[in-house]
């Protein structure tokens, strides 16, 4: 963590001039993103403007086509494994949990690549091995309090209500001691209630010193949680700064079929949730 | 130079009955990802419909009168191939439609063995291999310094013809649309008011009948036929149609050639002989697999997230 | 595994056919009387050429009051609890345990009826010919299906729960006279109908019946809670457990299981026990299909052979029995990596065909006696038995004036052997790499996201599968004497992977129980050989559709295949869970379709 505090020369996650072409198809041209430590970064845009694509790259699922990804400052291997254990940890769209795994072991998992047990440990059951077992489990029950299911920790994954299970993705995602927190459309499908819950939560996340990005379709929810957004339209970076900027730029107006911003509230809303029913 | 030009046109002849057989996976993973490891069988299966068409039904005057016994064969081979196979298409493989994907490859492995056992058991004497009628002209055909029997140049002739009309369907006809579309994207083509179910049956119905014509062919040129040959060719195929890269018909057809001239050739010059024939094949599976395993026609596919 | 097919095909039709529920009392005890009926009443018209049918069934229970014996006894008894559990009040889980005791009545009665009628040569053997009448095996089935509907009628609600904080000695007690009765069990099953074959034509039909009542029994013990009580107990006192299932386990050559052929087919059993325990942790634990498995079980016994002196290995070399298992575990398991390394690369149903691949290249290779380590057709026969301090482990045994059966000793072996298997996988399974393997099964691409190095896990699993193995390739060597490719067939990882499946993929004691039932069933039921392979096609099939996950569920494996099987959904989850259920189908759709792609 000293090692982090002293990094403030460079911003915790930088994205240069990241393009991914599928076969004949650009699905990103030239995105860059910049987050600086404690902040949180929204991604918004209409559907199939590449922001999933785009947090594939960052990610390490997809190797881009160009560009580089940096967290502080170091490049990132374009390997999922090896980014996460560098420190940038994500949730994804269409929730994927391990779904037949409890509550628990789901973040306990989260915990792997911060524990050291070897396979001649994991087969003898020594003391060492307990002991760093326990304190998994420890951190990882302090997660699950942290996103409120503490309760819950037996259930089948499962079988947790939906907005259940985007937390404890979340908690799955913190437990591997993340810098950089990944939010893929973490209020897709929840209601007023579950939506501020969860901006309380990212907020709170951001106060124990990860910094975030969200991609969202609620434009109000992103408007009212990011210190900077960041608007993909087919590929390119339309816009980027402070989101009263960015809520006033005609581009994104124009972009967002030319409607006052109530209107695309509504609409993205509509649209948020009709893809949430469509969804593969 | 001699040997080796006889050892690629048995390796063609050879190539001709997997390409039969490796159409029938191809069309069936391509529609609903199944690897349907029984499909084997189904060629196995064809070939003893044959058989008995030949030995009960074919009335004594015309047995020997290739031109009407052959075709009767053949057609009581597929009929017996097409029956079997939409049997284990409803009952074994449509309940688990949306199981998870091991459930269905290990219910193909017990049709599988359920299907050897049956024909063992229970067709007359066929705990041993038996003897398969020659329904074709019994000659050599010299084509310079090769020499084929009639048998595999039929086959070859027939595998060639089949395939093309079957392409041509696929690409021409209003079915083959749909069975096009239902491979691409099922729930879509569902929306545009295509039965999956018909075409699926469809599907099994095709490459069962291709799976039967090729059983009997096979049975005629060999001349003897056991409950084996269908494990044997269906891994030769299923091979051939991941080498063409599975879901594409052309792409089965040629890697079934490949598959063919690997098994004759490797048995003629590579060390081992033709003990290890069988084992290059495998190896040449286990590499396309790991380095294409999209094959040399398929595409590759896009990691989802 | 029929039984439990016909149990979906009935509950599926019981839907319109449930009687009320003020029927269910009537219903028990008509059904419990007429199985005792059954039970009393002559079950076969004549005399069988071959002799009597066991148990006495052409007698008249007035002919011989006292010759109730066997499966009349059983049905006896079933009939009689019935009665019981239907007028005491207050019965936990009534309906589950008149449903156990009524499959139960109904498995007995119909196998032995099937086999009177198939051997008398008609429906007359089992009613009247001849101026003899025999209904008890018709009465019998009649009594096993009004059961059920009566346990339709009550209702089959969740099981009960005891209470688990008993002081400890109560718990000692409990569990050790549950495991002395699960020995007991365990030797009368394996003695039930004794050996098949030309001197003993009706093992199969009473080994059949025997496995009815025993199945009947333990759901009816579950349905009143006591498996659940007894299985938590043992989780909570686990050392002790551990040492008493050892003890029981060794006590076995006591019973009346203690004779040579028996210690040679369980030891054999134990050899497939551990192997499948292996597979398990490729198939059940990391999710990896494999269909060459039993190639390393191979390397394992190849190996062996080669370091056992035998006067027809290639190598001349002569190795200590454990050092020579040891280099055999560690060359097949070294193997095994090698052959998990490049199907890294491979997912799914590929993966699948890879390691067949592999397989059948390690067989022909056997087959053609490659580098001349495995002789081929011939086999490397003359592999001399281990022994300690000069005493052979095929030889008997007398210990203070106790005599032990020839091949304890092996059988003292694989026990050991498979406890420590078991041990491993447990430990595996509950650690930092167990986990990540059953991340990789669940959804890979999340668990690349947790940071999880799926390539060395993959390895590490068919490292830890082959070496396990090889292992247990080495003992089969040894115990058999003879090493030959035939045992390392294809088929024999499908029969392992049964096994797997059959019991329960990632559990310890569905590995057991599945091998166990594959190498012992073919063993009792002798006369249907012909049809041993044809019955495993369609139990395979049959499994797959009406319960895939298995006779001992996972509790993980249990959601997730039950729960995604559309059609095939297991009895417990549609009722146990039905309201759980109702409120993840509320947000489920999303879901279940992302599951079936991946």
């Amino acid at each position: 963590m000293t090692a982090l505090a002293q990094d403030t020369a460079h911003p915790v996650l930088e994205a240069r001039g990241v393009t991914m072409v599928f076969g004949g198809l650009t699905a990103l041209n030239d995105v860059s993103l910049r987050l600086d430590r404690g902040k949180i970064v929204g991604l918004i845009g209409p559907n199939g403007a590449g922001k999933t694509t785009f947090f594939n790259c960052l990610t390490g699922l997809y190797t881009p086509t160009k560009g580089t990804v940096l967290l502080s400052g170091r490049r990132l291997a374009p390997d999922p494994s090896e980014v996460t254990i560098a420190g940038v940890a994500r949730t994804f769209q269409n929730i994927r949990l391990f779904p037949n795994m409890t509550v628990l072991e789901n973040v306990l998992v989260g915990r792997h690549c911060r524990m050291r047990q070897g396979p001649i440990a994991s087969l003898l059951h020594g003391p060492s091995f307990r002991r760093e077992e326990n304190a998994a489990k420890q951190r990882s029950r302090e997660l699950l309090a942290f996103v409120g299911l503490a309760s819950a920790e037996d259930e089948i994954a499962r079988n947790l209500p939906y907005g259940d299970q985007r937390r404890l993705e979340i908690a799955r995602a913190l437990a591997t001691d993340p810098k950089v927190l990944l939010l893929d459309e973490p209020t897709a499908g929840m209601n007023p209630q579950e939506t501020e819950a969860a901006r309380q939560l990212i907020f709170a996340i951001r106060d124990t010193g990860v910094s975030v990005v969200v991609i969202e379709h609620d434009i109000k929810f992103i408007f009212g949680l990011c210190d900077s957004v960041s608007v993909l339209v087919q590929g390119e970076l339309l816009v980027e700064g402070r989101p009263e900027v960015v809520r006033a730029d005609p581009r994104v107006i124009e972009a967002y079929l030319g409607k006052p911003p109530e209107e695309i509230e509504s609409e993205t809303r509509g649209a948020a949730e009709q893809d949430k029913r469509e969804k593969p | 130079m001699t040997t080796l030009l006889q050892q690629i046109a048995n390796g063609i002849a050879l190539g001709a009955t997997i390409g039969l057989i490796a159409l029938g996976y191809t069309m069936v993973y391509g529609i609903i990802q199944l690897i349907n490891f029984a499909h084997g069988e189904v060629f196995m299966v064809g070939a003893f419909g044959g058989l008995a068409t030949y030995r009960w039904l074919l009335p004594e005057g015309i047995r020997g009168d290739w031109y009407l016994s052959l075709p009767l064969m053949l057609l009581g081979g597929v009929v017996v191939a097409v029956t079997v196979a939409l049997l284990m298409e409803r009952f074994a493989y449509r309940p688990l439609r949306n199981a998870p994907r091991l459930a269905p490859l290990i219910t193909a492995l017990g049709v599988s063995i359920v299907l050897q056992e049956a024909i063992r058991l229970w067709f007359p004497d066929a705990d041993a291999a038996q003897p398969f009628p020659k329904a074709f002209l019994d000659a050599q055909i010299k084509i310079g310094p090769i020499s084929l029997r009639a048998t595999q140049l039929l086959l070859i002739a027939v595998s060639i013809v089949l395939s093309v009309l079957l392409q041509t369907y696929v690409n021409r006809s209003k079915m083959g649309r749909a069975m096009r579309a239902t491979a691409q994207d099922p729930d879509t083509a569902r929306l545009m008011g295509i039965n999956p179910n018909r075409v699926i049956v469809l599907t099994f119905a095709i490459g069962a009948a291709l799976a039967g014509v090729a059983g009997v062919l096979y049975g005629i040129d060999i001349t003897n036929v056991d409950n084996a040959i269908g494990f044997q060719n269906g891994i030769f195929a299923f091979t051939a149609a991941v080498l063409g890269g599975i879901g594409s018909l052309r792409g089965a057809v040629i890697g079934a050639f490949v598959i063919g001239l690997i098994k004759t050739l490797g048995g003629q010059y590579m060390p081992g002989g033709t003990q290890y024939d069988y084992v290059w094949i495998f190896v040449v599976l286990i590499l396309v697999l790991v380095f294409r395993p999209q094959g040399l026609f398929g595409e590759a596919e896009r990691v989802r997230a | 595994m029929n039984m439990v097919s016909s149990v979906q095909t009935a509950k599926k039709l019981s839907g319109s056919l449930v009687p009320s529920p003020a029927a269910a009392k009537p219903l028990a005890v008509v059904g419990g009387v007429l199985a005792i009926v059954a039970a009393l009443l002559p079950w076969v018209t004549f005399r069988f050429n071959d002799g009597p049918y066991p148990e006495l069934a052409t007698l008249q229970f007035f002919d011989a009051p006292l010759q109730v014996t066997g499966f009349r006894l059983h049905l006896l008894l079933f009939g009689v609890a019935a009665v019981a559990v239907a007028l005491v009040p207050k019965v936990p889980g009534r309906g589950r345990v008149l449903r156990a005791l009524g499959w139960g009545v109904f498995a007995v009665s119909l196998v032995t009826t099937v086999f009177i009628v198939g051997l008398g040569g008609g429906l007359g053997a089992a009613t009247a010919a001849d101026g003899a009448s025999a209904f008890g095996g018709i009465v019998g089935v009649l009594a096993g299906l009004l059961l059920v509907l009566s346990a339709a009628a009550t209702g089959v609600g969740e099981v009960p729960r005891w209470s688990t904080d008993v002081p400890k000695p109560v718990a000692w007690l409990a569990l050790l006279l549950a495991f002395a009765c699960v020995l007991y069990l365990v030797s009368l099953t394996l003695t039930a109908g004794g050996l098949g074959g030309a001197s003993n034509p009706y093992a199969g039909p009473v080994f059949l019946a025997f496995l009815g009542m025993a199945g009947g029994l333990l759901g009816a013990l579950n349905g009143v809670g006591l498996v659940k009580w007894i299985s938590v107990l043992s989780e909570r006192h686990r050392g002790f457990s551990i040492v008493v299932l050892l003890l029981c386990a060794l006590a076995l050559p006591l019973t009346e299981a203690g004779t040579d052929y028996w210690m040679t087919v369980a030891t054999t059993i134990g050899v497939y026990a551990a192997t499948a325990i292996g597979l398990n942790v490729v198939v059940g634990l990391a999710g990896l299909l494999d269909l060459g498995y039993v190639a390393f079980m191979g390397v394992g016994a190849f190996v062996g052979a080669n370091l056992s002196g035998a006067a027809a290995a290639k190598l001349g070399i002569t190795l200590p029995f454990p050092v020579a298992a040891l280099v055999a575990a560690v060359i097949a398991g070294i193997i095994g990596a090698i052959v998990g390394s490049p199907t890294l690369r491979v997912r799914g149903d590929y993966l699948a065909i890879v390691t067949l691949a592999f397989g059948e290249i390690f067989t022909r290779s056997a087959q053609n006696d490659i580098g001349g380590l495995t002789g081929g057709p011939n086999a490397i026969p003359g592999i001399p038995a281990v022994s300690i301090g000069g005493t052979a482990f095929n030889q008997p045994l007398e210990v203070g004036g106790l005599e032990l059966p020839g091949g304890v000793l092996y059988y003292f072996m694989i026990v050991l052997v498979v406890g420590a298997v078991m041990a491993i996988f447990a430990n595996l399974k509950n650690s930092r790499i167990g986990r990540a393997w059953i991340a990789i099964r669940e959804d890979e691409d999340a668990a690349r996201a947790m940071g999880i190095k799926t390539g060395r896990a993959k390895i590490l699993a068919f490292l830890t599968g082959a070496t396990l193995a090889g292992l247990a390739g080495a003992i089969f060597a040894h115990k058999l004497g003879t090493a030959s490719y035939d045992s390392f067939k294809f088929l024999e990882s499908v029969t392992l992977l049964a096994a797997v499946i059959l019991g329960g993929m990632g559990t310890i004691p569905g590995a057991v129980l599945g091998a166990a039932l594959l190498f012992v069933l073919p063993e009792k039921l002798r006369e249907f050989s012909d049809y041993r392979l044809l019955i495993f096609g369609l139990a395979l099939v049959f499994i797959m559709r009406f319960r895939p996950q298995g006779l001992v569920p996972d509790r993980v494996r249990r959601a997730e295949l039950a729960g995604e099987t559309a059609e095939g959904k297991s009895i417990q989850q549609v009722e146990e869970a039905l309201v759980a259920e109702q409120e993840s189908v509320d947000h489920a759709p999303e879901r279940d379709a992302k599951g079936d792609r991946s």
